[in-house]
């Protein structure tokens, strides 16, 4: 089988990140609890990945919070964020995983909501963004590039704004973390993250990561491995957010991922798959029937999404399997960045990752030229 | 020759206390908390301007008893 669903998860994993997974599962314990040498060397071990992770994305150790997915991290920051109300604004191409959380909140009467249209133009999705701004808002959710089709979202502007305005810019970094290189000094207050994609842990991984200049009261509550004598739950950082057993093994696997990318370099991982991409439209560029998502004011991560004319995009990605070739069909979770661009049964995701090759790529158009054939 | 203890709102932070405190030459170690569950560093020295380092790097600390001196 051919992979091209990295935009789901990155597969396959990193030498490095395997090996990781197995020495954490040998050799670690809890983190944070008890004082015995295993446990204190799998403190040690997790608080060097939140040293390590924090150095790759501008921030301080203890402001690393580790979740189980991105949907964790946002979750964590939407709804902690928004806990005492207020007014929130979210982009017209955010993942269920921030639009769910906001809207049940909205529908609970917790908070009042708006959706910031987003445009191949910055200067408009920004003046977008600055329209819906209230007295009352607290918060911006944005993600970095769309899930969807990999559309970069003006993000440092939009944190300009945030700045300007005294509101959190909440930044879903599932796509562009590891592809492109997102720091906090690009101004945004809380970056949420997966750590199964672009930084190569494994699944049941993600990151929340916050600027340390607001507060995020947790939602949820429990063991944190310190002040145990209280009820109440610590309000510092990371534990205050991580109660229970964090996830070792994952964590290894994402710190081993941040270094797998650090050695080969973002920009080089970057231009290896946007290349790929660009032999991927190219190719199936020859043919009209094939409607390729991008547009040239617009910039992008490596996806890129495509329907050939009518035909289901499940029934497409389904006969690609067939054929040897694993891509994401359907709404991608994503179902406000689908009715924006008009595409109710969905389109079929290429997202390729660092160990993608030319030639597959090349077998893939091959392959989707084939399907148009029988149109 | 123990100075100073300085309990520590966290793992973390105590790590972060010790790794910051080592660098810059003064002798320190993690210790686990007796009473409750807890860290707290253990600080070879006698100079106060650890605690301004501590507060420097905006790692909260609590001094217990003597002002932490042992």
């Amino acid at each position: 089988m051919i992979y091209f669903d990295n935009a789901a998860t990155t597969y396959p994993k990193p030498e490095s990140v395997k090996k990781a997974v197995m020495s954490a599962v040998a050799n670690y314990g809890s983190s944070g609890r008890g004082g015995h040498p295993i446990a204190s060397r799998t403190s040690a071990a997790v608080y060097s990945a939140r040293e390590r992770i924090a150095d790759f994305f501008g921030a301080e150790p203890e402001n690393v919070v580790f979740t189980y997915n991105c949907t964790h991290a946002l979750n964590l920051a939407i709804q902690g964020i928004m806990c005492k109300g207020g007014h929130l604004i979210i982009s017209s191409l955010e993942h269920n995983s921030a639009a769910r959380p906001a809207v049940r909140m909205a529908e609970s009467g917790k908070i009042r909501l708006s959706a910031a249209q987003v445009y191949n133009d910055v200067n408009r999705t920004v003046e977008s963004f600055r329209k819906h701004i209230k007295k009352d808002t607290k918060a911006i959710v944005c993600t970095i590039a769309s899930n969807v089709t990999g559309q970069i979202l003006p993000y440092r502007e939009i944190a300009e704004l945030c700045r300007k305005h005294g509101i959190v810019l909440i930044a879903d970094g599932a796509q562009a973390c590891g592809i492109i290189d997102v720091k906090l000094t690009d101004g945004i207050n809380i970056l949420c993250t997966a750590g199964h994609k672009g930084l190569y842990g494994i699944t049941g991984t993600g990151l929340l990561i916050s600027d340390g200049k607001y507060d995020i009261p947790p939602i949820i509550q429990g063991g944190t491995g310190s002040s145990s004598q209280s009820l109440s739950q610590p309000v510092l950082l990371p534990e205050s957010l991580e109660s229970g057993t964090v996830g070792t093994a994952g964590i290894m696997s994402m710190k081993a991922g941040v270094e797998f990318i650090e050695k080969l370099g973002i920009k080089r991982i970057f231009s290896h798959e946007e290349r790929l991409c660009r032999i991927l439209i190219n190719n199936l560029e020859r043919d009209r029937r094939i409607k390729i998502y991008r547009n040239k004011n617009s910039e992008y991560v490596p996806i890129v999404s495509f329907n050939i004319g009518n035909i289901p995009s499940e029934r497409v990605a389904a006969e690609l399997a067939e054929n040897g070739f694993c891509l994401r069909a359907g709404l991608h979770c994503a179902a406000l960045a689908h009715a924006q661009l008009g595409t109710d049964t969905g389109t079929i995701r290429f997202a390729p990752s660092v160990f993608s090759k030319e030639d597959d790529v090349i077998s893939l158009a091959s392959a989707v030229h084939r399907q148009c054939k029988n149109l | 020759m123990i100075k100073y203890i300085a309990e520590m709102p966290s793992y973390t932070y105590a790590q972060k206390a010790v790794k910051v405190l080592n660098a810059r030459g003064y002798s320190c170690e993690m210790i686990r908390r007796e009473e409750g569950c807890g860290y707290n560093i253990r600080i070879y020295s006698r100079d106060k301007s650890v605690f301004e380092i501590l507060e420097k790097y905006r790692i909260p600390y609590s001094l217990k008893g003597n002002g932490g001196v042992t």
